[in-house]
């Protein structure tokens, strides 16, 4: 069985915001919720370094383990996801998370906090895939149709990867032989586990 | 396969059943706000998608998508 | 990386670190999000059901898959031209998916490309034909605006004369329209037509045509993976052309080395191996300091200067000069770093040289690009695959409207502003050619006074022949005293056709002009800047124009291919496409009939298709003749068969041919030349895309050969430099009866640009060579005020001891028609009050003067405020603090009121602004002067605004990259 991973490649992420734009664009995700970002490091001095940021899927996730009403469930490919229906809104999650993945979209500007939004590695959640109902808490459903996370399949400079973590790996691992350096691939082992990764 | 990703799909499986019976009991269909904390047990919907994703067909098809798409070509 | 070390925490662990990390993290877009927090709540939080309500009426039954029909087009915002797919359900556009086929980009987008579905929501469009009365935004129907617009011009013609009106196009035209709009202010009778290749490019087209022939990009982005060497000066690629990337990252993974030269620490240097800060303005010392090295150590091509380049002696004079420490006290570099720059060049051929903006816009910036020229001659490295002078263009079709002339200068094809031209292109129009001369004006002021006073008529520049004003100098053009100008009068009425103002300097001054001129129609797919800018009560229309996924055409990308677009849906609202508003304007105005005499118009709008085979008929210099409709669509039909690196088809329907057939594609459509991926290699034949340098200069100068000796691309049967293509020629050869008979009768007296019938080409390309001769490369280009490039101080320069020595021009009394100043500005010393130079630049998620990038949520949502960029130092010696508000003040006194940015990008004394912000004027946001739901999301001061004087000496292109301000708390 395939377990989904994402790895951004920091020598080739230029921050342009597509992955994140690409989300938005796929989901129409309201203006405040950012299921991915650009996390720059160094920012305009030498050494500066982006990594295109989402929700990880992890192996054991976080989120999950302190979720109070428990919505949380992981996919056989290691997708995490959630059900908007049970959410409560509490944002334990967005405090275990280590890459700060949950998102609470805002009625308004200091209004209430709403259900949870985070990247589904677009694969929807528990509702019929591509179903209105799905696509309208959740956002399309990518994978049932075949297809990978839009945020990766449209990166400017294929610097995130999506997919079949082995494969993932095997395409990253061309690219570090190629230009001699060291793999870096950041969040790894925060969010698959050593054995895992 | 690691041995957290069986423990996570069968605890799933326990959520399901746990689900189904709980519907089952109170004839209601509004799902109550299950509050009682059990870490990794999931009471939420049925996700179709996790039956997609044994299809061998379906896993060939992302992988190839994979290389065509994400790969320098 | 600092992330790394923390490979080794526990989940919980990291939580907390990465949050902190995360949460205290000071990147611009951190900064600014948190600055911007208030607008995502209220302003744009109502709009966004709608968004959904399109996508769910266009699904009616849920997962309804079947009925998703997949259409193509081009992304709109850069011209790196990446493949757009989109997903159309009963007529909405509900999806957008990676392109993968594309050879440019691979299915990659940027934040813009991969937003652009938002083009088919439109939310803050211009929705409806509008008119300002009374103060307050009206709509009114297009026959009505049609109408009125129509009375009034045609009334400024009458009274003024065709010079004062203004037709400002666009680089957002498709090919045709652009064609369609060069010609359609040919028949209205004037030269006062350009566009945003002006204020990009123009002192690249101008040095690069003057030194080899042709001013595009040599290469291609793609050709980029078999770089050794790439060489950025003034080009932020990473933010600017960001899919370029993923071919630059696969050319330094390959092994090339990375090198950026910038005043910014930009995006782009922080993927290079060596960056290297200048002083801005100072381009030229260092490419001289870099080939001092170069000569120094004997590192130069001799073999290639000597077949292939005229006078690098010269060129090696004037380095004499910038020795390191002339270098370094000019520029602020260090020997050491310039030395090695220069040594990776050296070492690694061939290596690219790239640049944009930063080069460009400068009052030197056309000795600017031509020193990057020699320096590329001097190591042979043009005409190479993995070398070149890979000029990234800016707006998705500023290539082609540059090539199809939408300029004061040019007719389409660099056709210079001559009788000849004109015959050339009334022969291609198929119209009297008296007739069109006829419409212009006739060349001199006959007033009653002057007749009084027993005067003789007072004579100004030939209207026909003599550029017209640029559109950085349009509000000269409105202001000037009418007796300095040289034309019958000022500009009275202005069309801005796809045209931001706020990208052009002197903001208070534009205003005034907004104001003094009668009209002022804005044709667009928004409302812009100029529909606030101007206290005005009348006398202003705003039409909606759609954008170039509701119509259908070609687009030629950076690197010269054309791609064809697929119309993805109808137009919104009320737009039309802007080949259907010419078309009714001129109808209104009188030709249509002449401006479509071989083109099928149906319901007012012009056949697509039949414009692209005009333009194929007449474009006959730049090889746009190949590219016909037909060849185009199977292109992109076939993507998938191109090599990702040669741009070669493999197989296929398309097999030899290069992708988008990159100009010049020689002869006849039939003739199926296959496009030419490198100029000037001459290790193909030219009928296998190879070239060598263009004959454009004559053969001799001051009895030195022009020619080039030994030198010619494969397979050419003259052995050696020859001059271009004549009939006269062909005859000389014997070749004349490689001609049929119907060829003969067209090309008789003809040269390889007039013979419409394209034989002579065809013959010239059958014996192996080049239909425009064979020459060398010039690096002393005696028509322009520097022969040789040399560096001149910016008018507004902080450092006045270096003035004397490197002093700018004599103020000109008329350069296209208009007074311009030099030294009379630079004369003054700003420095004390002004102390910090000021330059702009581009980000990522917007475009040009940004009003449809700030009006599509999510990019808005991304950049919210407009900011100024200051090193600690400044920001410390000003009192001023990160985040806070602050007024920039340029020498002439315009201020804009923007946010402090704290930051080590620029160097101390250097401040930087972006670009792209409007709807802002001097501290007040113009919200309220928006026509009702079409302000853009995100409004913010116009850097331009505080921008200030100063134009090229050659192309009269803007200086924005070394200006003087200064920073106040606000
Ligand atoms: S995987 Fe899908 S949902 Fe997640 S960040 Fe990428 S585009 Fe968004
Ligand atoms: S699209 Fe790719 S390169 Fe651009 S910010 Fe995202 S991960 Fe980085
Ligand atoms: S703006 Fe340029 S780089 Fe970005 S997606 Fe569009 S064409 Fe590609």
């Amino acid at each position: 069985m395939a377990r989904m991973k994402f790895l951004c490649d920091a020598e080739r992420c230029i921050e342009c915001n597509g992955c994140v734009t690409a989300c938005k664009n796929e989901h129409e995700v309201p203006w405040g919720v950012n299921r991915r970002r650009v996390v720059t490091l160094d920012d305009g001095v030498p050494g500066e370094k982006s990594i295109s940021v989402a929700c990880m899927h992890c192996t054991d996730a976080p989120c999950a383990a302190v979720c109070p009403v428990d919505c949380f469930y992981t996919t056989d490919d290691g997708v995490v996801l959630h059900d908007k229906d049970l959410c409560i809104g509490c944002g334990y999650c967005f405090y275990a998370c280590p890459f700060g993945a949950p998102q609470f979209p805002q009625k308004e500007a200091f209004g209430v906090r709403g259900k949870m939004d985070k990247c589904t590695f677009c694969a929807g959640g528990p509702e019929e895939d591509n179903s209105a109902a799905e696509r309208e808490k959740y956002g399309r459903n990518r994978i049932a149709e075949g297809k990978l996370p839009l945020c990766a399949e449209m990166c400017s400079t294929k610097a995130l990867l999506a997919g079949d973590g082995d494969m993932v790996a095997d395409i990253y691992r061309d690219r570090i032989t190629k230009r001699g350096g060291r793999p870096e691939t950041w969040g790894w082992e925060t969010a698959y586990k050593k054995s895992d990764a | 396969m690691t041995k957290s990703i069986m423990k996570t799909s069968r605890a799933l499986a326990v959520a399901m059943v746990v689900g189904i019976a709980s519907l089952s009991s109170t004839g209601c269909t509004e799902r109550s706000a299950v509050t009682w904390h059990e870490p990794g047990v999931y009471k939420g919907g049925d996700d179709p998608l996790l039956a997609k994703q044994k299809d061998s067909q379906q896993i060939a098809a992302l992988q190839e998508r994979l290389v065509m798409g994400q790969s320098d070509r | 990386m600092k992330l790394i070390k923390k490979r080794d925490l526990t989940a919980t662990e990291t939580a907390s670190v990465t949050s902190r990390v995360l949460g205290s993290m000071v990147d611009r877009r951190a900064f600014l999000r948190r600055a911007g927090l208030g607008l995502g709540g209220t302003a744009v939080a109502a709009t966004l059901p709608m968004t959904m309500i399109h996508r769910a009426q266009a699904a009616p039954s849920a997962g309804a898959g079947g009925d998703v029909e997949i259409r193509k087009s081009v992304c709109t915002h850069c011209s790196v031209g990446c493949g757009v797919v989109a997903e159309i359900q009963n007529g909405v556009w509900t999806g957008q998916e990676p392109d993968f086929d594309s050879p440019f980009n691979m299915g990659g987008h940027c934040a813009k490309g991969a937003s652009v579905r938002e083009h088919g929501h439109g939310e803050r469009r211009l929705k409806y034909p509008m008119k300002l009365d009374g103060g307050k935004w009206t709509r009114v129907s297009w026959q009505q605006a049609i109408d009125e617009i129509g009375d009034q011009v045609l009334d400024i013609r009458k009274r003024s004369g065709p010079d004062s009106v203004y037709w400002l196009g666009s680089a957002k035209f498709s090919n045709e329209q652009a064609y369609l709009f060069r010609k359609f202010a040919a028949l209205w009778g004037t030269n006062n037509v350009d566009h945003q290749a002006r204020i990009c490019h123009s002192t690249t087209v101008a040095g690069v045509a003057n030194t080899w022939g042709y001013g595009a990009m040599t290469n291609s982005y793609n050709d980029m993976h078999n770089c050794k060497a790439m060489f950025f000066i003034g080009s932020n690629a990473a933010e600017a052309h960001p899919v370029a990337m993923q071919h630059i990252l696969r050319g330094k993974e390959n092994g090339a080395k990375m090198i950026v030269v910038d005043p910014r620490f930009t995006r782009t240097a922080a993927h290079a191996d060596q960056y290297v800060r200048i002083r801005p303005g100072t381009d030229v010392p260092l490419i001289w300091g870099m080939l001092w090295h170069i000569f120094e150590n004997g590192w130069e091509d001799t073999r290639y200067i000597k077949q292939r380049v005229y006078g690098m002696d010269e060129i090696r004079t004037e380095v004499a000069k910038w020795t390191p420490d002339v270098v370094e006290n000019v520029c602020g570099v260090p020997e050491e770093d310039v030395k090695l720059a220069a040594q990776t060049m050296a070492e690694n051929r061939p290596g690219t040289i790239v640049w944009c903006m930063g080069g460009t816009q400068h009052t030197i910036g056309n000795n600017n690009t031509r020193a990057y020229c020699a320096l590329q001659l001097a190591l042979g490295n043009i005409g190479v695959s993995g070398g070149g002078a890979n000029i990234f263009r800016g707006h998705d079709n500023v290539q082609g409207a540059t090539d199809l002339g939408v300029l004061s200068h040019t007719l389409p094809g660099y056709y210079g502003l001559a009788e000849g031209s004109w015959k050339h292109w009334a022969r291609v129009w198929d119209l009297d050619y008296d007739w069109v001369a006829g419409r212009f004006d006739s060349g001199y002021v006959d007033t009653a006074a002057d007749v009084e006073e027993g005067q003789a008529p007072v004579p100004f520049a030939d209207p026909m022949n003599s550029a017209g004003i640029p559109v950085s100098r349009w509000i000269d053009g409105v202001l000037e005293d009418s007796r300095l100008i040289d034309q019958r009068d000022q500009l009275k009425a202005m069309f801005f056709w796809g045209h931001a103002p706020n990208s052009q300097t002197r903001g208070p001054e534009m205003k005034t002009a907004l104001e003094t001129l009668e009209l002022v129609v804005v044709i667009d797919p928004y409302p812009t800047h100029t529909a606030v800018l101007p206290d005005r009560k009348e006398g202003m229309y705003l039409l909606p124009a759609a954008t170039q996924f509701e119509t259908y055409g070609s687009v030629t990308a950076s690197n010269r291919s054309l791609q064809w677009r697929d119309k993805l849906i109808d137009p919104l609202f009320e737009s039309l496409p802007d080949h259907t508003i010419m078309y009714k304007l001129a109808s209104k105005l009188g030709f249509a009939n002449e401006l479509t005499k071989h083109i099928k118009v149906e319901n007012d709008e012009p056949l697509v298709e039949d414009v692209l085979r005009e333009i194929n008929r007449g474009m006959w210099t730049i090889g746009y003749t190949g590219q016909s409709p037909e060849r185009l669509k199977l292109h992109m039909a076939n993507k998938h068969t191109f090599n990702v690196t040669t741009l070669k088809a493999e197989g296929g329907p398309c097999d030899g041919d290069y992708y988008g057939l990159p100009w010049p594609s020689w002869g006849t459509p039939e003739m199926k030349h296959p496009g030419t991926p490198v100029l000037y290699d001459t290790s193909k034949s030219v009928a296998e895309g190879g070239l060598n340098f263009r004959a454009r200069f004559g053969v001799e100068h001051n009895g030195v050969n022009l020619l080039a000796e030994d030198s010619y691309s494969k397979g050419a049967e003259i052995k050696d430099g020859y001059p271009e293509f004549t009939a006269d020629m062909l005859k000389q050869l014997g070749w004349w009866d490689d001609l049929t008979a119907e060829e003969k009768q067209a090309a008789e007296g003809k040269n390889w640009k007039t013979d419409l019938s394209g034989g002579i080409q065809r013959v010239a390309i059958k014996h192996g060579c080049a239909p425009f001769g064979n020459a060398k490369a010039r690096c002393v280009v005696w028509t322009f005020p520097d022969p040789v490039p040399v560096h001149r101080e910016p008018l507004y320069t902080s450092r006045r001891d270096l003035v004397d020595k490197y002093p700018t021009y004599e103020d000109v009394k008329s350069h296209y028609r208009l007074p311009t100043r030099y030294e009379s500005i630079q004369a003054k010393d700003y420095s004390v009050d002004y102390p910090l130079i000021h330059t702009s630049g581009r980000l990522v998620e917007y475009e040009g003067g940004g009003e449809e990038s700030r009006s599509n949520p999510w990019l808005a949502e991304l950049q919210q405020e407009m900011f100024a960029e200051i090193n600690p130092a400044d920001a410390n010696d000003a009192s001023i603090r990160d985040g806070q508000w602050i007024w920039l003040e340029g020498p002439e006194g315009g201020r804009i009121k923007i946010k402090a940015m704290v930051t080590r990008r620029v160097a101390r004394g250097v401040v930087f602004t972006p670009f792209h912000f409007g709807g802002w004027f001097e501290g007040k946001d113009l919200l309220d002067k928006y026509p009702e739901g079409a302000a853009p999301y995100v409004r913010g001061e116009a850097c331009n605004t505080a921008f200030t004087y100063g134009y090229d000496s050659v192309t009269q292109m803007q200086e924005t990259k070394a200006s003087l301000c200064k920073i106040i708390a606000a």
